[in-house]
């Protein structure tokens, strides 16, 4: 029968990988008299491995090292299967501030779906980047990354890659391996604008594509006196999915968004993995029960606001989140939910193996705290044959640290991705204020914002015209529905800017307070009005 | 972990309770004992028991034997059915999904929120079911759920499994407003004539679309018909399979929209809000439509002008079923004062004003046989209030849904320094300590299988 | 009424309209043209009734005369005036009528969709010189619909900007709005600005938070702008004062938002600061401190925290928050039922208000009395909406109490007047005998017989 488009994609793909001529930065190593986590055996303590042509050529206590291989004296040190993000972003261009689209269809596209409904949406014509491109990860350990969309609602397929190659044919390790589904709203007054919308367009979707793939069979086996069935790539994106031939990733954090993602498993009989699953430890039986694997996230939940005795207290369920997500591992692995780590987006990856030590300290093993970055990871994924522990004959993507990784003492002092070796950088000496987290920010709110404001059901341009001068900050802002105006009480925030403007709206004055969370060039925050408050996203000018 | 403040409660509840046999689920029996019962059915019953068997109502009488069931002393206490609001967007992660005039594919069901501390606050003003429904944006808008306060249950678990499926319609100047933002073309109707143009075709189009899917099933085509879960519910309205719940201000609409339903064959279940349906009380009564409405909540746009709190007397007077609803997570908290405007304005006879919270709410909803009033044989949903329920000086002690405790206001009281302390115990631990002091301390307590290993983490973060 | 009906006249049609009268709600001469209707004035005794004088005991079967507007004799054996008007109180209860002390009443008839009629607020932030008294309709139909629950006095508030404008307090009777003026000018209104971490919200993802400090630091922007104002204000009043006493000196040029503020800002008149959580209401006292200006907190969410600092400060709260949700999910779920009671307990001068902008003040008693099932004494409930908002308005010498010499703002119910079920049967306003008759009795009136066309 008819091969799936994206089922087509991968085959090329691999076999475009298989068809490519060992890069020649891939030399032969020995790494020796090392304590090798192998993960799927028992621990070495005296082993050696040896890489040959991206591939682990031995393993073992007794390894003869080849002549022509470069000595790695890893003494000391401990050796791990390459880490697994099984959640990222790498290489997509970041979320651009949406466009309004009624009608939502593309020129030269197949479809009648809005952008957040467009399943045919292939993540590797998105993704841009080299090796080069993510140090970061691979210099936090990480050697594997899921990369997909999660901004929509049938966000198209994820793909495997490994984070080496000079471009995306050699970093594919599977493509697709799953298709992302997010409980998210269309945007800009478009259906479905609301979360019931999205179930019910989901729904719809299903049925439709279980209706297409039908038809196509029968006319495919017999076309006379049928109708020709539409081309429709959007549906078709889908028939692998209502089959079950592929799994989906649902995105869903809370107990309720859990349950939402098992209501609608059962429903259409889905392959389903779920993402992020921060209140999963209290489904875990559930989760068991229904055969449902779990990416959960790492980024767990932690106080970002000082303290001051005024404030309003936090909510009891935040804080009672905060200490419970990091039990959720445990919880997972004492249900027998298989489940792999994944970044959550967190804002710093050297968080990650933090943090997942953090999740030993609230009960899971060290072994499976490892498993769910390397093993576990690699059998959700489907590329266990392949990854995920230190065999002969697998993807020689290995992690050298200086001592457990869980322990927070030692660092990563060597990284094979694909056999290719990558040089840890040196270690800077650490300035007073160093390491990622609490520091503070230089913000840089000056210069020309493009926003689109979105109060609910409208989407208005706006541009805010910012001068920073130390904290303060001085300017107008303009939009032609809203004129323009010279606005107050500018000022730099902890992450971005504030201010207050007055402009005029129909003929009255509305006093609007704006906060903006800045990132990089990218800002999104909140229009504060009598009437409530609007949500804005936006880029700076780079014009100016 | 992770359910709002009240589970928590509630959770300490179940606990106390299970030793003597309560609050285990629906399994416990318990003995109401020696209070005044309002039955909503048959009357105020004085020094009277109230026997409550695998969460149904055992028996009602007097001196009754309390065998192995946990006693209530509910002596100089009033005991009523639990009420019923009829009209609810309690517990919705999501109200209204506005773009399309016809959004009878979207379900309430879907969205559901159970940790919303709305159902604590309603089952401490003696609630314990609610309707929950689709906002009033769209002529034919989502599909409803009728749900029982089981607060600190998952949302599955709310669901009131045995109420009919129902949907939310709706008139008047909330569909008209709509989707109406400046620069942008209003999405149609955008007039009381629309509103009821786009009806008419949706039921021409469910009419076809019932068609295709018979031709189909007759053998007569081959190819299986779009499914449409826009206009599947809608065909389940034509086979009277759904109860229609018709949001409309002005008594025109609801007139037009009877005359609508009898012209396509269904019929609509209750009038929601119904502001004017004193106007055409009489039409209404032969029609055979129920009422929900607000008692003296008015005025606060145009078509709210013309109502009046004597709305429930001339109603009732006329013999249409009416429930007083809150539309209101403030409200739902004080239903019982609004059944005893009742009294006031017009003079509906106090089981009469009880009913409009209560069994009349039930008979709406297609619940009657299982909840409503005081009688054997009911799911033991029930309210016991400290007082008369109509008067102001009164508030509600106990609530029970299906003879499970779910409030207890003398519980509540004694959680609230343990809440405190759990604050306390929760604000010191590291994930919740502010940046600024995270890091810095030990860590206040490992667990203790954990401590020998792990040592090492204080030291992370900031210097 | 029916006394009134027989004594004047007496023919067997008006026996059988006394009947309708009784049994129902209706008045002879009442129509929608006619709907601020102004009542009866003469002599008036109620006879036999339990009057609930509020300031002092209940008395059992008392009188009350009604003469001249004002209330001539109250007690258990009084006289009655020849030609006075009996009105069999036998079995009912007579009050003071009830006051809500933070409304806009008149302001506006229709709050959404219908903007003609909304007079609420004005536009810009600074309108101290914006006067409710010009701006209330002394025909809307709130007027009558709220009175006829028991409710005879309130203020009437402007709103919306930082300096609102001025506050009026009227009875609610009276064609024309000096005929309903209490005091034209009563207090300065003033939005005075919260700390709000509150940021938006994030869709799918939820409410987003600021740092507190950064809140404050919003706040004290705003603040800023506040004392500017009331600063340039008292300058203006100094210049005033001077060249009155000495008009050599120079003359200020006339500003009339200046000229407005002056009796606040020098603390002649109170200025009502609209604010709700602690932290807000304790920069109410110290900002009133800093300003010498008499304050009344209205809204008062929770002032109960702050009772201590209200107390010493001689600040009265007008107590809006019954019939709102505690505003943190955490919190108790009767907490603001509970407000009344805490504030009564640490013997802050409050008063218990709708804070609704007319159509819905009628729930004043029943707010009352669910303060009361929450902690608050019967006694100091029916207070709250009598003599104590009377107090805070300074107007106690005149109303809030069933005491010789007051206005005769009288209420006579058939029970407990802070219950849903309880009927008023008789008012006065001003020693006006009220006709029982408002929008709605009127549509009750056309079609509660109404029948299906044969």
């Amino acid at each position: 029968m008819k091969k799936h488009l994206l089922q087509f994609i991968a085959a090329v793909m691999a076999f475009a990988f298989l068809a490519l001529p060992a890069s020649a930065q891939k030399g032969t190593y020995a790494i020796t008299n090392a304590e090798v986590v192998t993960v799927s055996g028992s621990v070495i303590s005296n082993g050696t491995v040896v890489v040959r042509d991206g591939l682990i050529e031995a393993v073992g206590s007794s390894v003869s090292i080849p002549a022509d291989a470069k000595v790695i004296d890893a003494k000391g040190h401990k050796v791990y299967p390459g880490f697994f993000d099984t959640n990222t972003k790498l290489g997509l261009p970041s979320a651009s501030p949406p466009t309004r689209n009624a009608s939502g269809s593309r020129s030269g596209s197949i479809s009648n779906y809005p952008p957040s409904l467009r399943a045919e949406s292939d993540v590797l014509e998105k993704f841009e980047g080299t090796e080069a491109k993510f140090s970061s990860h691979r210099n936090a350990g990480f050697t594997t990354v899921v990369v997909g969309n999660s901004t929509g609602i049938f966000n198209g397929n994820s793909v495997v890659l490994n984070l080496a190659g000079e471009n995306v044919s050699e970093m594919v390790v599977k493509a697709p391996f799953a298709h992302n589904i997010a409980f998210k709203t269309e945007r800009g007054g478009v259906y479905p604008a609301s979360l019931m919308g999205t179930f019910s367009a989901m729904r719809q979707m299903f049925h439709d594509a279980k209706r297409l793939d039908e038809i196509r069979k029968m006319y495919a086996s017999n076309p006379k006196g049928i109708k020709r069935p539409e081309a429709d790539a959007t549906l078709d994106a889908l028939i692998p999915v209502v089959r079950g031939e592929i799994p989906v990733v649902i995105f869903a954090d809370t107990e309720r968004e859990i349950i939402r993602a098992l209501n609608i498993t059962k429903e259409f009989n889905l392959k389903t993995i779920i993402a992020g699953a921060r209140e999963s430890g209290s489904l875990a039986e559930k989760l068991k029960a229904h055969n449902i694997s779990v990416l959960l996230s790492v980024d767990f939940p932690m106080r970002k606001l000082a303290e001051n005795k005024e404030a309003d207290p936090e909510p009891l369920r935040t804080l009672r989140l905060r200490v419970e997500a990091p039990k959720a591992a445990a919880a997972l692995k004492n249900a027998g939910v298989p489940f792999a780590f994944q970044s959550g987006g967190m804002k710093n990856i050297k968080d990650f193996v933090k943090n997942a030590a953090v999740a030993t300290e609230n009960g899971l093993s060290k072994e499976d705290a490892i498993g769910a970055m390397t093993i576990s990871a690699a059998k959700i994924l489907g590329v266990d044959a392949q990854l995920g522990s230190i065999e002969k004959g697998k993807i020689a993507n290995l992690v050298v640290a200086s001592g457990d990784i869980l322990d927070k003492d030692s660092s990563i002092t060597h990284v094979f991705v694909d056999g290719k070796l990558f040089e840890q950088p040196k270690k800077k000496k650490k300035p007073a204020k160093a390491d990622g987290d609490g520091e503070a920010k230089e913000i840089n709110a000056g210069g020309v914002w493009n926003v689109t404001v979105e109060p609910p059901g409208m989407s208005i341009p706006m541009t805010f015209n910012l001068t920073q001068s130390g904290d303060t900050i001085t300017g107008t802002i303009s939009s032609n529905m809203l004129g323009s105006a010279t606005i107050r009480n500018g000022e730099v925030t902890e992450d971005g800017f504030a201010f207050d403007v007055t402009v005029t709206f129909q003929g009255t004055d509305l006093d609007l307070n704006v906060t903006g969370i800045i990132n990089g060039d990218e800002v999104e925050g909140t229009v504060d009005t009598a009437q409530g408050p609007a949500t804005f996203s936006g880029k700076r000018d780079p014009k100016n | 972990m992770n359910k709002a403040i009240r589970s928590t409660v509630l959770f300490a509840l179940v606990l106390s309770f299970a030793a003597i046999g309560v609050a285990q689920r629906t399994s416990g029996d318990v003995l109401i004992r020696n209070a005044t019962v309002m039955t909503a059915s048959s009357g105020t019953k004085t020094n009277t028991d109230v026997l409550i068997s695998n969460g149904k109502i055992a028996r009602i009488g007097k001196n009754l034997k309390a065998g192995n069931a946990k006693e209530i002393d509910a002596t100089g206490k009033y005991v009523i059915p639990g009420i019923i609001d009829a009209h609810s967007h309690a517990m919705l992660d999501a109200v209204n999904e506005f773009t399309y005039a016809v959004t009878s594919m979207a379900r309430i069901r879907d969205v559901l929120d159970p940790t919303d501390v709305t159902i604590y606050r309603a089952l401490a003003g003696g609630v314990t079911a609610a309707n929950l429904m689709h906002g009033s944006a769209n002529p034919i808008g989502g599909q409803n759920t009728v749900v029982k306060f089981r607060y600190g249950r998952s949302a599955d678990e709310m669901v009131f499994e045995k109420a009919p499926p129902g949907i939310k319609f709706a008139m008047g100047e909330n569909v008209k407003r709509a989707r109406n933002i400046p620069g942008v073309p209003r999405r149609y109707p955008a007039s009381r004539m629309g509103t009821l143009e786009v009806m008419r075709d949706a039921f021409v189009r469910a009419k076809d679309y019932k068609k295709s899917w018979d031709n189909y099933r007759a053998g007569k085509t081959r190819v299986p018909p779009k499914k449409s879960e826009e206009l599947d519910p809608i065909v389940e309205i034509l086979e009277g399979k759904r109860l229609v719940h018709a949001h409309g201000y002005r008594s025109d609409e609801h007139l037009n929209l009877m005359r609508l339903a009898d012209e396509f064959g269904f019929k609509i279940s209750t009038l929601q809000h119904g502001l004017e349906a004193y106007k055409i009380a009489p039409e209404i009564k032969k029609y055979g439509a129920g009422v929900s409405i607000f008692v003296d909540f008015w005025g606060y746009k145009m078509e709210a002008y013309d109502t009046i709190p004597y709305n429930a007397y001339i109603l009732w007077k006329n013999g249409v079923v009416v429930s007083i609803n809150s539309d209101s997570g403030e409200r739902i908290r004080r239903l019982n004062l609004d059944a005893a405007k009742t009294m006031k304005y017009g003079g509906v006879p106090e089981q009469e004003a009880l009913k409009m919270i209560t069994l009349n709410a039930a008979i709406q909803l297609g619940v009657d046989k299982y909840t409503g009033s005081i009688d054997v044989g009911k799911d033991a949903d029930i309210g016991i209030w400290s007082g008369h329920p109509f008067s102001v000086y009164s508030h509600a002690e106990m609530t029970l849904v299906d003879g499970e405790v779910f409030f207890d206001r003398s519980k509540d009281i004694a959680m609230r320094k343990e809440l405190e302390e759990e604050r306390k115990r929760l604000e010191a631990m590291e994930p919740n300590l502010p940046p600024a002091k995270r890091g810095k301390k030990k860590k206040p307590e490992a667990k203790s299988e954990e401590k020998a290993k792990t040592p090492k983490r204080e030291a992370g973060g900031v210097q | 009424m029916k006394q009134i009906i027989k004594s004047k006249i007496g023919s067997i049609l008006t026996l059988a309209f006394a009947v309708v009268c009784v049994a129902g709600t209706v008045f002879a001469q009442n129509g929608p043209a006619d709907q601020n209707k102004t009542g009866v004035g003469g002599t008036f005794a109620i006879t036999n009734a339990n009057i609930y004088t509020v300031s002092g005991e209940m008395i059992k079967g008392g009188t009350v005369v009604i003469s001249g507007g004002k209330i001539t004799a109250v007690g258990a054996r009084v006289s009655i005036p020849r030609g006075a008007v009996r009105v069999n109180g036998s079995g009912l209860n007579v009050y003071p009528g009830m006051i809500d002390a933070g409304t806009n009443m008149g302001l506006l008839e229709i709050g959404n969709g219908v903007a003609g009629t909304v007079d609420a607020g004005e536009t810009g932030n600074i309108n101290p010189n914006a006067k409710a008294i010009l701006g209330i309709n002394p025909h809307t139909s709130h007027i009558n619909v709220t009175r006829v629950n028991g409710i005879t006095t309130v203020q009437s508030m402007p709103s919306g900007s930082l300096v609102a404008g001025q506050s009026a307090i009227i009875d609610l009777n009276g064609a024309t709005q000096s005929a309903m003026a209490v005091e034209r000018q009563f207090a300065l209104v003033v939005n005075f600005p919260q700390i709000s971490t509150f940021a938006g919200f994030t869709p799918g993802v939820g409410p987003r938070f600021i740092d507190f400090k950064q809140a404050v630091k919003r706040r004290d922007n705003r603040l800023k702008d506040l004392k500017k104002v009331f600063e340039a204000a008292k300058r203006y009043g100094k210049v005033r004062q001077a060249n009155a006493k000495d008009n050599s000196l120079p003359a200020p040029e006339t500003d009339l938002k200046m000229g407005a503020m002056v009796p606040y800002v020098n603390g002649e008149k109170p200025i009502v600061f609209i604010a709700q959580r602690a932290r807000d209401i304790h920069g109410v006292l110290k900002f009133a401190e800093e300003m010498k200006v008499k304050a009344i907190i209205n809204g008062g969410m929770e002032a109960w925290k702050v009772a201590d600092d209200l107390k010493k400060a001689s600040v009265p709260v007008i107590y809006n928050r019954i019939h709102n949700n505690p505003s943190n999910e955490d919190d108790p779920y009767d907490l603001n039922f509970e407000g009344p009671a805490k504030l009564a307990k640490a013997g802050v001068l409050f008063s218990i208000s709708t804070g609704n902008n007319g159509a819905s003040v009628r729930e004043l008693p029943y707010q009352a009395g669910l303060a009361s099932a929450f902690g608050l004494s019967k006694e100091d409930a029916l207070k709250s909406v009598t003599l104590y908002p009377a107090r805070i308005l300074g107007i106690d010498d005149r109303v809030g109490s069933i005491e010789v010499g007051k206005v005769a703002n009288i209420v006579v119910a058939d029970g407990d007047m802070l219950e849903a079920m309880t009927n008023i049967k008789h008012m006065w306003i001003g020693g006006r005998k009220i006709p029982l008759t408002s929008r709605h009795t009127e549509f009750f009136e056309a079609f509660k017989d109404r029948k299906l066309a044969q």
